[in-house]
């Protein structure tokens, strides 16, 4: 009889102590935001990959030789690398790249290809507004229209090097100092 | 290792034990099997790890990996295949330990096996009318199965063959419900299965008669895809398994392939694996609180599970750049190493989540409405937990202690100090609020091992350089990890190739759903989604 | 204001008897009473499924619905909208009359209630002699829905809910009633009237302590028979999906919703006139200044105020408390709320024999 008591009362104790935490959380403030009104303060962090880029620098130029062992790496087939052989002026044959399709809907963002990458011309980065109309819109081409690959300086120490160039050896410095900066 | 030889040259005289294997291995004659797995399960051997299917190319066959429940570190590996690539069948172990129904269906359903004596020789995640076996290496991908399944029956009635005392072939079959059961299906759209699993659950009145599982809703052929990819490809994969422990099953694939090719992994990153092992955990089991009070009608509780999940989330995004699926975890390392400010959001993190589960507890432990739903229902003996193979917080809630942090620890868990959370084995019961109470209890050892970890980061690297292509040695290697639900086996079978010859996932949730049936009947509608809960499986990793 | 309303209430009574025949002018005011009434159902429910969204939202650390208009507060029009222009799936085998009749019993029983509540002082339907009875009556009529819509949907689940349901209202009406009739008792009428007249200088709960076992008896039966959580079996989200209502589509189960919301209200609004004091200022005996701020207040202010205050009680309760099991429902009710609301009538009469 004593524990019939006991047990009602203490059961009710208890439900009113989880009514307080319940309380508690509605006089705090919501840890939910608003999403499209503060947009600029909820940026993902730095390294949340979202979509793969392939960044130009400001000559419309990009770093990808198109050797397509990120295709060959995605486990999804997400990649496409459409690539043709041309001849350039002094008679040498190459492979350039036409282009970079990147299937957004089959990607799984395993960061595979990007890791891969053994120029380091492919990154994800923090976009992940990714909604469209149509699934083809999914299809993205990150190469740019026009741009071309570019020239990397040739590993040749600088002092071998002849003086005759300066201007065009700070150019080719530029570029390579960013390379290292992705990495 | 030497007293298991001794052990397996007792029950098994005569057979030669493998040399330079992970574990003491021996092939066995088809009629043997059944003879040797009643002397091991004499001697101590009662939990089957494992059961997989390998296709040899010139004949089938299963490995079973073997331990004990007290002998807990001792692994012992069988092995047998049949010729006969037409009507392969094998005997079933089955009977001798129950975890072997579920995986003997699945050997069937992909290599075309059958077990003789095994009561229920339907497919288990492809359809019943299926044609071919896909895991078989001369499988036709294009083939003539109807795009609409037909044969709907084939749920109902359970096929199985027996020998005459000619040792002849009989084919019988049995229904599984009767005809005046009032069945009812839970899933495979339920908002109670935690996915999309198919109960079909006989009831009487609000009492639960049977319950029979029905898998394959989400079953991707994650094993067979694996064939055909590289192992660093795989790795994205193994996330996508138990997707609540991905970084765990990461992890455990990662040390395989290491393992294996020898790669020497620095202690940074192995610490770091560690503590997002355990980071995970914690979220799992924090979803699985929630998720628990959710099922039981407190969505309050669930919010706030998810609010503290989030913070988790928020130490993967920064530092691996994912959030449920975070791919940190390489072969040889981490992909990059953690943000500066990361041991200081982790060490705020265990201090905020320890003062969250004292409030978890005055929500919904002291709640009496809660507790009791949860005390007296669904009880599960440790015999029943070791025989269904039920590992992880489930068979520990049961006093079976197979923590493989503590049996067979790998990275850095030999470095810590922690306690494996156990129920106490004298009262413990084993019932719906043991396996709740231990995954709050859990979270606290895992906050435990977080801290020591954190606070004694090594200072080398995170990487190691690994080949371009990886390639295993010839062999077999397995690997087993503590995932939130239990022990995370992988299994791979290489021929030297750089795509892997057989992987086989041991899936913790697997068995938790084949101990949904014994642990419900006699329960009542609402034990059966509280029990579910208080299981806490995911149905990808069942499925695969 | 509630006697500017009888005021121009009588004004159109006077002008339609001026005017028309005597017989035409009730009809025309019947109509015109039940309209009044639909409204009110309408805009009580449209209040009560935003301010439920709201606090839920807070309870759980959200914001809630914040698009349609300025805190969300014509979210639930547009939810409403959207249910109307719903298409009503017709199901094969079920029985179709009773399939379609569920819906509106189980609104006409919520709606009747109306007719015996007061709003404010003088602001009522019927002023019947046995109004107690009456609501106790009418606002169990929705079971009946309630059953028909699990039986004749030709669904498991839903016939479980149903059965569910009507284990649970039936048992549930029991303490209910028994609590009321306590006040009964401490009040010595059924009259909503005379129960207001006898709350005039104290409500009842400060009348005799055991109102207050009493009203939480009370509270805990009327939350059982809304069918809201932690009551909620019949409905049970993660059991039986949705119940009782399964089957059912756009307007016919937002019928079975709205009827829930004004439930909620009906329960929280009984309470507060049998117990709360009604539309009945706050007053204590002997201090003139206070009771005359208080009875500044216009009663309906009165009226509503407590009732929020007891549905706010209700969503609190709501969403922190999992769901009882049918065995845990019935041993709360017929173990525990029940010997306590036998032994509750008994202490009160004898209360009200020594000390009133």
């Amino acid at each position: 009889m004593k524990k019939y008591f006991t047990d009602i009362f203490s059961g009710i104790w208890n439900l009113l102590k989880g009514m307080k935490i319940t309380g508690k959380v509605l006089v705090s403030p919501a840890v939910t935001e608003c999403y499209p009104e503060k947009r600029d303060e909820l940026q993902p962090k730095e390294r949340f990959r979202a979509e793969l880029t392939m960044p130009h620098n400001e000559n419309n130029e990009h770093k990808c030789t198109a050797c397509g062992i990120c295709a060959m790496n995605c486990p999804n087939q997400t990649i496409t690398v459409n690539k043709s052989k041309i001849t350039d002026e002094n008679g040498k044959s190459k492979i350039v790249l036409d282009q970079y399709l990147y299937d957004l809907g089959s990607c799984i963002f395993c960061g595979l290809c990007s890791r891969v990458c053994p120029q380091g011309a492919i990154e994800f980065t923090n976009n992940f507004e990714h909604a469209v109309y149509t699934r083809s819109k999914l299809i993205k081409q990150l190469n740019k229209p026009g741009s071309k690959k570019v020239e990397v300086a040739k590993p040749v120490a600088p002092a071998a090097k002849p003086a005759s160039a300066p201007a065009q050896q700070e150019k080719e410095a530029a570029p390579k100092q960013e390379n290292e900066n992705n990495q | 290792m030497e007293d298991i030889k001794k052990l397996l040259a007792k029950v098994a005289p005569g057979k030669e034990v493998a040399e330079g294997t992970q574990y003491p291995t021996i092939e066995l004659e088809p009629n043997e099997v059944r003879a040797v797995a009643k002397k091991l399960k004499e001697a101590g051997f009662d939990y089957l790890i494992n059961l997989t299917g390998v296709d040899y190319t010139d004949a089938l066959g299963t490995v079973y990996h073997i331990s004990s429940s007290t002998n807990k570190t001792a692994v012992v590996v069988l092995k047998t295949k049949t010729a006969d690539r037409e009507e392969p069948v094998l005997y079933t172990v089955s009977d001798i330990w129950k975890s072997a129904d579920l995986y003997e269906r699945e050997v069937y359903d992909f290599f075309g096996i059958r077990f003789i004596d095994h009561p229920d020789m339907r497919r288990i995640f492809l359809r019943g009318d299926w044609k071919g076996f896909p895991f078989r290496k001369d499988y036709n991908e294009v083939n003539d199965t109807p795009t609409t399944n037909v044969n709907i029956d084939s749920l109902e009635t359970l096929p199985s063959i027996t020998l005459d005392k000619e040792g002849k072939i009989i084919e019988k079959s049995k229904q599984l419900f009767g005809n005046n059961e009032y069945v009812v299906n839970f899933g495979p759209q339920h908002p109670a299965t935690h996915g999309v699993l198919h109960l079909r659950v006989s009831l009487d009145g609000e009492i639960v008669k049977k319950v029979d599982p029905n898998f394959g809703y989400i079953h991707r052929g994650i094993e067979k895809m694996c064939e055909s990819l590289t192992y660093p490809q795989i790795l994205p994969y193994t996330e996508r398994l138990d997707y609540l422990s991905g970084s765990i099953n990461r992890h455990a694939f990662c040390m395989c392939v290491e393992k294996a090719a020898g790669i020497e992994v620095p202690q940074r990153a192995q610490y770091i694996r560690c503590i997002f092992d355990e980071l995970t955990r914690v979220a799992s089991h924090l979803l699985g609180w929630g998720c628990m009070a959710m099922d039981m009608g407190a969505i309050t509780a669930f919010i706030y599970g998810m609010r503290d999940r989030e913070k988790i989330m928020d130490i993967f995004e920064e530092n691996a750049g994912g959030r449920l699926m975070p791919a940190y975890s390489i072969i040889g390392g981490l992909t990059k190493d953690v943000v500066p400010n990361f041991q200081q959001t982790v060490s705020d993190f265990v201090a905020y989540m320890r003062e969250s589960i004292k409030e978890y507890h005055t929500l919904f432990t002291g709640n009496p409405i809660a507790t009791g739903r949860m005390h007296n229902v669904g009880w599960l003996t440790k015999e029943t937990a070791v025989a269904l193979g039920t590992t992880g917080p489930t068979g520990r809630a049961s006093g079976w202690s197979n923590d493989v942090r503590k049996l067979a620890p790998y990275a850095a868990y030999d470095k810590v100090k922690f306690n494996e959370v156990l129920r106490n084995t004298d009262t413990c019961k084993g019932d719906s609020f043991d396996r709740y109470i231990i995954r709050l209890d859990e979270v606290l050892e895992s906050l435990n091992i977080i801290e020591q970890l954190n606070d004694n980061l090594p200072t080398d690297g995170v990487n190691v350089k690994v080949p371009a292509i990886v390639k295993l040695p010839e062999g077999e290697y397995y690997q087993r990890a503590e995932s939130a639900r239990g022990d995370f086996g992988v299994y791979i079978k290489s021929d030297g190739n750089k795509n892997p010859y057989r992987v086989k996932f041991r899936s913790p949730c697997m068995t938790l759903i084949s101990a949904l049936d014994p642990l419900c009947k006699g329960e009542k509608i609402a034990d059966l989604i509280t029990i579910g809960a208080s299981l806490d499986y995911v149905i990808p990793c069942a499925d695969r | 204001m509630s006697l500017e309303l009888i005021d121009g209430i009588n004004k159109i009574h006077t002008l339609l008897t001026d005017n028309i025949e005597a017989t035409w002018v009730s009809l025309i005011e019947y109509v015109l009473v039940g309209l009044g009434f639909l409204t009110l159902y309408a805009l009580i429910a449209l209040f009560l499924i935003i301010f439920e969204r709201k606090i839920c939202a807070y309870f759980q650390c959200r914001l809630g619905p914040n698009r349609v208009g300025p805190w969300g507060i014509f979210q639930v029009i547009a939810d409403m909208v959207k249910i109307l222009t719903k298409e009503i799936i017709p199901l094969k085998h079920n029985d179709k009359l009773l399939y379609y009749a569920a819906p509106f019993i189980v609104i006409m029983g919520s709606l009747l209630t109306f007719g015996g509540l007061q709003f404010a002082e003088g602001v009522y339907g019927v002023d019947f002699n046995v109004g107690v009875f009456y609501l106790l009556a009418v606002s169990s009529i929705s079971i009946i829905g309630v059953m028909l819509a699990g039986w004749s949907s030709n669904n498991k689940y839903s016939l479980i809910g149903a059965m569910r349901s009507g284990a649970q209202v039936i048992s549930f009406e029991l303490s209910a009633c028994l609590s009321m009739m306590a006040i009964v008792i401490l009040g010595g009428s059924m009259n909503l009237s005379a129960l207001m007249a006898a709350q005039e200088d104290a409500w009842f709960i400060f009348q005799s302590p055991f109102t207050w076992v009493a009203l939480v008896i009370y509270l805990i039966a009327a939350h059982a028979e809304t069918n809201r959580g932690p009551f909620d079996l019949p409905e049970a989200e993660s059991e039986l999906t949705a119940g009782y209502h399964v089957e059912y589509s756009g307007i016919t189960f937002g019928f079975f919703y709205v009827a829930e919301y004004c439930n909620l209200f009906i329960n929280a609004a009984i309470g507060t006139l049998v117990f709360l004091g009604g539309w009945q200022a706050l007053h204590i005996p002997g201090c003139e200044g206070f009771n005359a701020v208080m009875d500044a207040i216009p009663s309906y202010i009165w009226m509503f105020g407590k009732t929020l205050v007891l549905i706010f009680l209700s969503l609190w309760v709501r969403w922190t408390f999992p769901r009882l099991r049918i065995d845990q429902l019935l041993h709360l009710e017929w173990k525990i709320m029940l010997p306590f609301s036998l032994a509750n009538i008994l202490l009160m009469a004898i209360w009200v024999i020594y000390f009133k």
